[in-house]
């Protein structure tokens, strides 16, 4: 009998281990924030830029991320449902969608698909986003909750590395190290726990060996096939390092993704079968139609080997965070102002980074996708795809539709500018005879 | 050996049937409407009739346009992009970019020598700045579209149109004419907005001659001066380019029979 000539796979054995185990742990997320109300338990909303969870963790304060929370309900489905209903009081469809699922959310029985939406007893905000501020204020109001901002000094000077020598460098640390202590205070007073700083040298230990297993996560995918999809795997990936950053549960979770991909990179197993395309998506997903969009790319084999969105969405957690234990609140001071500067200064310098993950990852192209929005996300976007293609031949899509606008998405002409890109590209490959 | 291209656009279906030494046999033109695979198939009837052949001479037809999806007898689909590049190319061999000012969209693209598509803009969701804005000056002012050019170009004082958004561009119009002022001065301001617009598309994909300026606007004869006028040089069009994405498209094809390429029935090229 002749032998049959196809390739037998051996079964992988941590397979689906980091799916299951973010659905639990996000599940364990919602459970907590969703007795909140009936403990009496303070809630302090945050963001995943400059969550400041660190800080928070030490007090055992839940953490309710309203970003992820939105987006939750954009792939439930139930979006629109809240953003029509912060339309209906007034606010605006050209502000931030993630804003008025929010406040939606607080006007119609803080019902999310995922749990009960807590109320908020402290807010940490920051000026890593313009809105922010904003949004923080209308939770001020509606609930008479202490709002802290935290101002980072915007960088100054050329190129995005700090000279840690230098005064200014020095007396930016200063600045921010003093906000910090001030929210020590708060969250103490809120939380009715004194401070130990021995729990914040653990859990900023917890939040170096996290960054280093989602620097090395990210790496998995410079091999080809890519072993995970940057935007459906990824934020995941990206979930866990905001909800749980710092805590043992995350690094844990980090460990069993890692371990996952790894096998997958052993066995040469894809993300997708047949991987023919390899790209950058540089802005974020648009979660109203994740799947579709997906497919988009999908349909012509073409993976997402990697996502500026896991990271200037992951509060730096890929920008390999060292913090120096011995003198903990300093440390997390400098190591702020380092990783937040790529997220505040992107506009200007994101190309640079762009660039350099398309030659490390062996990309074809970039995807830039505009949130209609999102201003701050997609401002200058056109630009950097410009510069790529003109100064590096790097070929670039710009498309648009939103995080969870659903009126903003429309299906044949994003398809259209798809299938267009990558007859692009098939075409680069024939000139250049691959 | 014959060879089709069909384009099913958001307001009209362009189709050709060209041989293997690239002579365009037939050509066939009707509205899309609302049913995109009859619209398809009739265009493609009518290119069929002209250039007396039978559809089962044809060797392969390539789908194109925004219903390329929906043309049942097709046997591959290319975008619009690549079609118009390649038939602009095909057309005017000298040209590096093209302009195609469509029903909902306005696409910029840059091309190599042999028509690849190296980079394109298009507009953004919204038609502005599209043929459908002169569709509806049409309609507002009760004028056929295929007069608008003429009128436009006996324009002496052309009004300043603040909106290219095509839903208040009415309001606006009779707005002009409440204030007096004349039919062909307000239509040569919905020239200018369009053709503003378009050129700012095509400065970010790169303006470099020769510009071959495709689709159905091209029939518009201010449309075409303006451009003109706005790039700095004349650009290139003729009677074929209200066909470019069509003739694009069997273009395709004819690569498909010429080089034996098995592309799979319904699936890209």
């Amino acid at each position: 009998m002749e032998p049959h000539n196809i390739a037998i796979r051996p079964a992988l054995s941590q397979a689906g281990n980091s799916r299951e185990a973010s659905r639990s742990l996000i599940s364990k997320w919602w459970e907590r924030l969703g007795d909140a109300d009936a403990t009496a338990t303070p809630v302090a909303n945050t963001f995943v830029m400059g969550s400041l969870a660190e800080v928070l963790n030490t007090f055992d304060i839940p953490m309710m991320f309203p970003e992820i929370a939105a987006l939750q309900t954009a792939i439930k489905g139930k979006s629109m449902d809240y953003l029509l209903a912060a339309e209906d009081i007034g606010y605006s469809p050209d502000i931030c969608g993630y804003v008025k699922v929010d406040i939606g959310l607080h006007n119609t029985g803080r019902e999310h698909p995922l749990g009960k939406y807590p109320k908020p007893s402290l807010v940490v905000s920051s000026n890593m986003c313009n809105t922010y501020i904003k949004w923080s204020e209308v939770w001020e109001r509606q609930y008479g909750c202490p709002v802290f901002v935290l101002d980072l000094p915007g960088w100054r000077g050329t190129g995005f590395r700090y000279d840690m020598s230098s005064d200014t460098f020095k007396n930016d640390v200063a600045y921010v190290e003093s906000q910090i202590r001030d929210l020590i205070d708060l969250a103490a007073e809120v939380s009715g726990r004194p401070f130990d700083i021995d729990k914040l040298r653990e859990i900023l230990g917890r939040v170096n060996r996290m960054s280093e297993l989602y620097g090395a996560i990210l790496a998995t995918n410079k091999h080809r096939p890519a072993p995970f999809n940057a935007l459906t795997e990824g934020i995941n990936y990206m979930g866990i390092a905001n909800i749980l950053r710092g805590q043992p549960e995350g690094v844990e979770f980090m460990e069993t993704a890692l371990a996952e991909l790894e096998e997958r990179v052993a066995y040469g197993v894809g993300a997708i079968p047949d991987e023919r395309f390899r790209l950058l998506l540089v802005g974020t997903a648009c979660y109203t139609n994740f799947r579709e969009f997906v497919g988009m790319f999908e349909r012509w084999k073409g993976v997402f080997a990697a996502s500026e969105y896991m990271s200037y969405a992951g509060g730096g957690i890929d920008r390999g965070i060292r913090y120096d234990l011995s003198r903990p609140i300093e440390s997390l001071a400098e190591q702020i102002l380092i990783t937040a500067q790529p997220s505040m200064s992107g506009i200007f310098y994101s190309h640079d980074w762009q660039a350099r993950v398309v030659e490390e990852y062996g990309l074809d192209g970039i995807c830039f996708h505009g949130v209609k929005s999102c201003r701050t996300t997609s401002a200058g976007l056109p630009d950097s795809r410009d510069w790529l293609l003109n100064n590096a031949s790097i070929p670039g899509l710009f498309i648009q539709s939103d995080l969870v606008d659903k009126r903003l998405w429309s299906e044949a002409q994003m398809r259209n500018r798809i299938d267009a890109f990558f007859e692009s590209l098939e075409s680069r490959r024939v000139q250049a005879g691959v | 050996m014959l060879v089709a291209g069909v384009d099913v656009g958001s307001t009209q279906t362009k189709a050709v049937v060209m041989t293997s030494q690239f002579e365009i046999k037939g050509r066939g033109l009707c509205p899309t409407g609302s049913r995109l695979d009859e619209a398809g198939q009739n265009a493609f009837t009518l290119a069929l009739g002209e250039s007396e052949f039978e559809e089962s001479d044809v060797a392969f037809v390539v789908g194109t346009g925004y219903g390329r999806f929906n043309i049942g007898f097709g046997d591959a689909q290319v975008t619009e992009i690549s079609c118009h590049a390649r038939g602009a190319v095909h057309l005017f061999p000298n040209t590096r970019s093209v302009l195609d000012i469509g029903g909902q969209d306005t696409k910029a693209i840059k091309v190599t020598a042999d028509g690849q598509v190296v980079d394109f803009n298009m507009n953004d969701k919204c038609a502005a700045g599209t043929g459908r804005f002169l569709g509806a000056a049409s309609d507002a002012l009760e004028i056929p579209l295929g007069e608008l050019g003429p009128l436009a170009m006996s324009s002496k004082n052309p009004v300043e149109m603040t909106t290219t958004c095509t839903v208040f561009a009415e309001s606006e119009i009779l707005g002009w004419l409440a204030k007096g002022r004349r039919v062909e001065d307000v239509v040569m301001g919905v020239h200018q907005g369009i053709a503003t617009r378009s050129i700012g598309l095509l400065r970010r994909a790169g303006i470099e001659p020769e510009i071959t300026f495709t689709g159905g606007v091209t029939r518009n004869s201010a449309m075409v001066a303006l451009v003109s006028e706005m790039v700095g040089f004349p650009v290139n069009t003729n009677e074929e380019s209200h066909y470019c994405g069509a003739i694009g498209a069997a273009l395709f094809a004819l690569d498909q029979v010429l080089t034996g390429a098995s592309a799979e029935r319904g699936m890209p090229i």
